[in-house]
């Protein structure tokens, strides 16, 4: 026999939002499953019946707007606050800027980009054309009081062609909620960068869900940093669909004190001969939460695979906990898939050789966390845009 | 009399429950090299690492003064602020911090504790070069991680050239012939000989007499079972190589 879900204060809330957005059937979606528990395996350590207590009333429009989390110099500038696409200035040349109704991702049985899709009226539409010059950064605000908003944007790069695409997530200090999508789809060839970099507000919930789609030998880098709200989950489906297509998939997690951050990766490798290196690292401190979990799926004709994804963690206080879990599930038989993880505290053997040189123990254990964030950083060559996310790394290391 | 560089009174160490330095008594006065000899599990490395700091060990008595003043309380930086250079036998291996990076930090801590402007990177880098020069470090090992992907003479050359930038008043140098062929031994010794100085002191510990051919002590001290049995010249090294450290062993007991 079936048993009714009980459904708490939150769930309730998004049922009347979604009834009043006239999305009845996912009202009554989420009314018979309610928000998913850790029995969900997509959700093992995200339990967002108990960690989503309350949801804010739907943002109304955006009447002011608060200083840009992030600059990037030169960038070229759009925002959307509270959902809407906000006017922009003369585009550069091979870009094309334009708004949709609606949202961007493709069905899937997860409550995050459920909510996202019956609750977004419109997106931000970019087609992207040749070699795309300045860094694009988008930017997205929760403006106002405490408010529910939803905001996507539908990206294509067309065939042999490249861009650096960078989008921040912030706003006004309240316990917003905020649910974010991105569709990036590369053509043939293309070579894209993608940073997320999600800097809400200390008392907000952060979601955001990015869906890749990557034709034959397209080039994708990704970047995703959490470091703001108090809870924030990250969610990534890259697609491969064409042969040679290959992504280095990176991501951060930076919590501190009360914070629940998770990056939860979902990949399908479709096709043959296509390849991807997911790395995910986590720092912890005060007594926090970082997730990390990658899924990889390999069709059955998906041959000559090669995919290896990993999660390395670094814990700097006794009460800091870091979640992993790798879930391959591979259909076809010749393939090079694995994954690894680490989890530990700063080398002591290393400490003691820098300071034995002369570094004060604070100096040296940042030495230590900036070479272990190196890797993901460095690839990052546009200059200013470098720049721009070692000074959030730092800000974070300060302590601010 | 003059103040030593290093005054080591009585020294005892423990780690966990066991004991490994049983009372260590040991002079070394400004400009002297003296050498430690004594062989494997003898408590030498343990005496450079308690003498720089290292956390694992608990010092149960004694004292050691580094010029006069008591280093026991201090922090492994503070004392290498102070003047003490430990060259590792062991050099750690850091990936993604930039041996440059590493090596104006370590100037500059020792800079601002001596009331110092920080060095501008021109004077830097051509402070590195000049040192590396002698000692065959070229740029291309320089722009690698610290120590990441270095053959064994090359950390044991990396760790001379950090001496030579620091200038630090009392070296220790931990098994440093290890790991080394004959010409790596011979680039090393002439980097460290070039180094020696009336306001310098140096305490190389090694269980072979081979690197006191190349670095020639002024006091050679055995060590035996966590103490210093036997002090002496520099033939006393030779003694050592003749007759073992079996001879030796009675004076311990």
């Amino acid at each position: 026999m079936h048993v009714p879900v009980r459904l708490g204060p939150a769930e309730l809330k998004l049922i009347d939002q979604l009834t009043a957005a006239g999305a009845v059937a996912e009202a009554e979606r989420l009314s018979g499953a309610g928000l998913p528990t850790r029995r969900v395996e997509a959700y093992h350590y995200t339990d967002l019946k108990q960690l989503l207590r309350t949801v804010p009333e739907l943002a109304a429009a955006a009447t002011e707007a608060s200083v840009p989390a992030l600059r990037v110099a030169g960038a070229y500038q759009l925002m959307i606050a509270n959902g809407v696409v906000q006017e922009t200035g003369t585009a550069p040349a091979g870009v094309i800027v334009g708004k949709a109704a609606g949202g961007v991702l493709s069905t899937r049985d997860d409550v995050v980009t459920r909510l996202n899709m019956a609750l977004t009226k419109e997106c931000l539409t970019l087609d992207l054309d040749g070699s795309v010059d300045p860094v694009i950064q988008i930017d997205r605000r929760t403006e106002g009081a405490a408010g529910h908003s939803t905001s996507a944007a539908k990206i294509f790069v067309a065939d042999d062609s490249s861009a650096v695409i960078v989008e921040t997530y912030a706003g006004s200090e309240q316990a917003h909620l905020g649910n974010h999508a991105t569709y990036l789809a590369l053509g043939k060839n293309a070579k894209v960068t993608h940073i997320t970099v999600n800097l809400a507000a200390a008392k907000a919930t952060h979601f955001a869900s990015n869906e890749y789609h990557l034709a034959e030998g397209a080039q994708l880098r990704t970047l995703i940093i959490n470091a703001g709200a108090a809870l924030s989950r990250t969610q990534l489906f890259p697609r491969y669909e064409g042969a040679g297509a290959h992504a280095d998939i990176t991501g951060l997690n930076l919590v501190s004190e009360g914070q629940h951050a998770d990056i939860t990766m979902d990949a399908l490798h479709a096709v043959p001969h296509t390849s991807s290196k997911p790395l995910f690292k986590s720092i912890a401190r005060g007594r926090s939460k970082a997730v990390v979990q990658g899924r990889l799926v390999v069709a059955r004709d998906a041959q000559k695979t090669d995919a290896k994804l990993m999660s390395q963690g670094l814990m700097l206080s006794d009460e800091a906990e870091i979640l992993c879990k790798p879930e391959l599930e591979i259909y076809a038989d010749d393939v090079v898939c694995g994954h690894g993880s680490t989890c530990g505290q700063l080398d002591e053997d290393s400490l003691f050789y820098l300071t034995s040189r002369g570094i004060a123990k604070a100096d040296a254990e940042t030495m230590l966390v900036r070479a272990f964030l190196a890797e993901l950083v460095d690839p990052i060559e546009d200059e200013a845009l470098n720049e721009a996310l070692t000074a959030v790394i730092e800000g974070w290391l300060a302590g601010k | 009399m003059t103040t030593p560089m290093l005054e080591i009174r009585d020294l005892t160490v423990r780690i966990e429950e066991r004991e490994i330095l049983k009372g260590v008594n040991l002079v070394v006065p400004k400009g002297e090299v003296h050498a430690i000899m004594g062989r494997n599990g003898s408590g030498k490395s343990t005496l450079s690492y308690v003498l720089a700091g290292k956390e694992d060990y608990e010092v149960t008595g004694g004292e050691v003064l580094l010029d006069g003043v008591n280093i026991l309380e201090l922090e492994p930086s503070e004392r290498a602020t102070a003047g003490l250079f430990l060259a590792f036998q062991y050099p750690i291996e850091i990936p993604g911090v930039a041996t440059m990076t590493f090596l104006k930090a370590a100037l500059n801590a020792k800079r601002k504790a001596n009331g110092e402007a920080e060095m501008s990177t021109p004077d830097f880098m051509k402070a590195v070069k000049e040192a590396g020069k002698a000692l065959h470090i070229d740029s291309d090992m320089l722009k690698r991680a610290l120590n990441v992907g270095f053959s064994g003479g090359e950390k044991k050359r990396a760790e001379i050239l950090q001496m030579a930038l620091l200038k630090p008043k009392m070296c220790i140098l931990d098994e440093t012939d290890s790991g080394l062929d004959i010409d790596a031994l011979k680039v090393v010794s002439e980097g460290v000989n070039a180094l020696r100085s009336p306001d310098r002191s140096m305490l190389v510990i090694t269980h072979y007499q081979r690197l006191l051919n190349h670095i020639v002590p002024d006091v050679v001290h055995v060590f035996s079972d966590g103490r210093v049995v036997e002090s002496g010249g520099k033939e006393l090294a030779l003694e050592l190589e003749a007759k073992g450290y079996a001879g030796f062993d009675e004076a311990a007991a």
